[in-house]
């Protein structure tokens, strides 16, 4: 008993400190459904706001309270939530592992028999898009709000001014860094302070070495897949190759991304390139809409031999995922709420807001979105981020090892045989 | 309760009084003992019960694993990498700290009147939040852009200018700094107190005798200041051991764990690795380490234990 009263007295002054929602939400005369989400910029927040008012017009008697929380921030907030089985009705996630966790501890709603009943919007997905909501074959998640893929983000000022071109493959590569170089211009921004931002490197390779089943089989542990296996090895040996190329300026294993670390060396003319997400693009877009004019992208080049086909992708095709929480009172309310946050409406918003909703038909005259959802489409393959796909210990994991990969305080093969046993120790 | 039996006529008054005597302190004290039950006592003994298991946090999938954590603990270099830092930063915290903050009290003190607007500057580095003040430094140490670079450039050091946060051998130091930068003013307040609470009349006589300033200081104020020393140290060292934001905002325990310590390392483990258990693991072992060295620190500096 005291145990018990000990957890709400902390479940409420937890509740109080995060949010103050939770608790006060029962005071409402409406029944209320509680949504988080990690969008804080002024056009995502309208969309959803506005998705709660055409759910609430069509729902009397229910109130939607929206709570926008920044990125790390949110990140604690939710895991904290959970922990106190105090969820928000509807909360975001980018699929994949942690998503998995929760729902492996019973927390989240299957939403396969809703979706099964309405196949009309959900047939309006890319099918590819709920690759990493599916769990046991069970949809968990709609992917909303935008279409995020690694690209080479580049400066075409300077691509011009000392005549290259993008690249396509590793030795092209190669030779634009060097041109860079020698002009004293750093190839590649990067902020690796935060680790996934380097991921994508390590990813990418991967990918291009060995396509998308060696990283795919490894983590299923299926078909003799491995993270020992030379993929893995000779990944860690080209991202050293470009480290001792000088691809990177300096400081990059200290420099912070969530501050502008790397964006401030590509607008002062200090770096020519950057792997990023394409929410990069209008990132940059409100912060030097100057610079904006002058980028391009292009895709992560091929590498010899390697059997990856050059199309192939490392992003996520929503950025992010939506779910319901099993401890919600509403939850068939709160699941209309989903189909209202992620319908046609809503996704116009997004696309009104540059961004873009993985759905089949999407039609916008904005050239960068054109691109980006051409290249989705022809993507033989589209792996989510490593440190989201994998279980969070092996996500961790995993950044520190490629952090070390970058610092060159580790082998390759020590990596490979290091996050081998660990990753046999924890899927099995 | 005796005395309500055995009170007789006319006693009754004194009686009550004297049970009210008993009761308020219980009175007073209960918020306080309530709050330390819940918040401290409770979470303390709890977190050794969650370090036996293996649970993500979520749900009812808890594991009891008995002592596994612990051996895993016991051969993770990863956390002895990290104590081995709160150690660094707990030596270096002492070496750094208490001697400026000394010599700024002394100043200060000696500058009289004069010295308020110094006093009100010197202070406000510990009026900041740590968080401001990460983000603050991250800037100034900035590789490409930041003032500490560009200034050893322009005074023509600039072959000593380094990657001070991305560089496994300066990041540490580079946030050690800066954690005593924050908390120079804290133990400049304690000493200013100490020193002012040393008799006047004292260094007056001293100075009738012909000793100088300096005699003064190294035989008289410093040893008045024993106990406060004492004090400092030991809230440093502790502080040190269980330190987190700076090293959180500054350099999230990177690069390579190289400025990792055990409460950012138990962050990453519950937060970050959705592991509760082991984190609770590394927690507890926390506890025990800053309990055993604060300990000791106490035991052998106890003959320099004043009422200050």
């Amino acid at each position: 008993m005291s145990s018990n009263f000990v957890r709400k007295i902390s479940a409420l002054a937890c509740g109080a400190a995060m949010a103050a929602v939770v608790p006060f939400a029962a005071q409402a005369a409406d029944k209320v459904i509680t949504e988080w989400d990690l969008q804080t910029t002024a056009g995502a927040v309208k969309v959803i706001r506005g998705a709660a008012d055409r759910f609430e017009a069509a729902n009397p008697g229910y109130k939607v309270e929206d709570t926008h929380i920044l990125n790390d921030a949110y990140k604690t907030k939710i895991k904290i939530a959970f922990g106190a089985n105090e969820p928000p009705c509807v909360f975001s996630s980018w699929g994949g592992g942690p998503l998995r966790e929760y729902v492996k501890a019973g927390q989240v709603v299957d939403l396969t028999p809703y979706l099964d009943s309405d196949p009309a919007f959900k047939d309006r997905f890319l099918p590819a898009s709920f690759g990493a909501s599916t769990i046991d074959g069970k949809i968990y998640a709609l992917p909303a709000e935008n279409t995020a893929i690694a690209v080479v983000f580049y400066n075409k000022e300077l691509f011009a001014k000392y005549n290259v071109t993008p690249p396509t493959t590793w030795d092209e590569l190669l030779k634009v860094i060097d041109v860079f170089k020698e002009n004293g211009i750093a190839p590649f921004a990067l902020a690796n302070k935060n680790k996934w931002t380097g991921s994508m490197f390590y990813g990418y390779l991967v990918d291009r070495i060995g396509g998308p089943e060696a990283f795919a089989n490894a983590v299923q542990r299926k078909d003799g897949g491995s993270f020992a296996d030379p993929v893995f090895v000779e990944a860690g040996k080209r991202l050293q190759e470009l480290v001792n190329a000088g691809a990177f300026q300096k400081g990059y294993n200290g420099l912070d991304y969530d501050v502008g670390g790397s964006r401030r060396l590509l607008y002062t003319d200090k770096a020519a390139m950057e792997l990023m997400g394409t929410w990069e693009a209008s990132t940059i877009g409100n912060e030097n809409p100057e610079f904006a004019k002058k980028l391009g992208f292009f895709q992560f080049p091929s590498v010899p031999d390697g059997k990856g086909d050059p199309n192939n992708l490392l992003g996520t095709l929503g950025d992010n995922y939506i779910s319901v929480s099993n401890a919600c009172p509403e939850k068939d309310k709160a699941v209309e709420l989903l189909k209202f946050l992620t319908d046609d409406t809503a996704a116009a918003g997004r696309l009104a807001d540059n961004r873009i909703m993985p759905l089949k038909d999407v039609k916008t005259d904005n050239p960068f979105l054109t691109e980006v959802y051409s290249l989705v489409a022809k993507a033989p393959s589209v792996q989510l981020w490593w440190d989201q796909e994998l279980p969070p210990e092996l996500g961790e994991l995993h950044k520190d090892t490629s952090q070390a990969l970058f610092g060159l305080s580790k082998t390759p093969e020590q990596v490979a045989e290091e996050f081998e046993a660990a990753a046999k120790a924890k899927l099995q | 309760m005796t005395d309500i039996s055995t009170r007789s006529a006319g006693g009754g008054a004194a009686g009550a009084a004297l049970s009210l005597k008993k009761l308020a302190p219980a009175v007073f004290l209960a918020p306080a003992v309530l709050l330390l039950a819940v918040y401290l006592i409770y979470p303390l003994i709890d977190s050794f019960r969650l370090s036996l298991l293996d649970w993500n946090g979520l749900g009812a999938n808890a594991r009891f694993v008995g002592l596994d954590n612990w051996k895993k603990l016991a051969t993770d270099a990863l956390f002895w990498e990290a104590a081995w830092n709160n150690i660094l930063l707990a030596v270096f915290s002492v070496l750094i700290q208490m001697p400026i903050a000394l010599i700024l009290a002394v100043v200060l003190d000696n500058a009289g009147k004069g010295s308020r607007i110094l006093k009100i500057l010197y202070f406000l580095p510990l009026l900041m939040s740590s968080v401001a003040l990460g983000v603050l430094f991250k800037y100034f140490y900035d590789v490409n852009f930041g003032p500490l670079n560009a200034l050893l450039d322009y005074v023509g050091l600039g072959s000593l200018a380094q990657d001070w946060l991305g560089d496994t051998r300066f990041a540490l130091g580079a946030v050690i700094a800066v954690v005593c930068w924050q908390f120079i003013p804290f133990y400049m307040v304690l000493f200013m107190a100490g020193l002012a609470s040393f008799p006047a009349e004292i260094s007056e006589a001293a100075k009738l005798d012909g000793a100088s300033e300096t005699t003064i200081f190294w035989k008289m104020k410093l040893p008045h200041l024993k106990g406060t020393l004492r004090t400092a140290i030991v809230l440093s060292v502790i502080g040190a051991l269980r330190y987190f934001d700076l090293i959180y905002v500054m350099t999230g325990g990177g690069p390579e764990g190289a400025s990792e310590l055990m409460a950012t390392y138990m962050y990453r483990n519950v937060f970050s690795s959705f592991q509760l258990g082991y984190g609770s693991t590394v927690a507890s072992a926390m506890f025990i380490i800053v309990i055993l060295i604060a300990s000791v620190l106490l035991r052998f500096s106890k003959r320099y234990e004043t009422e200050v």
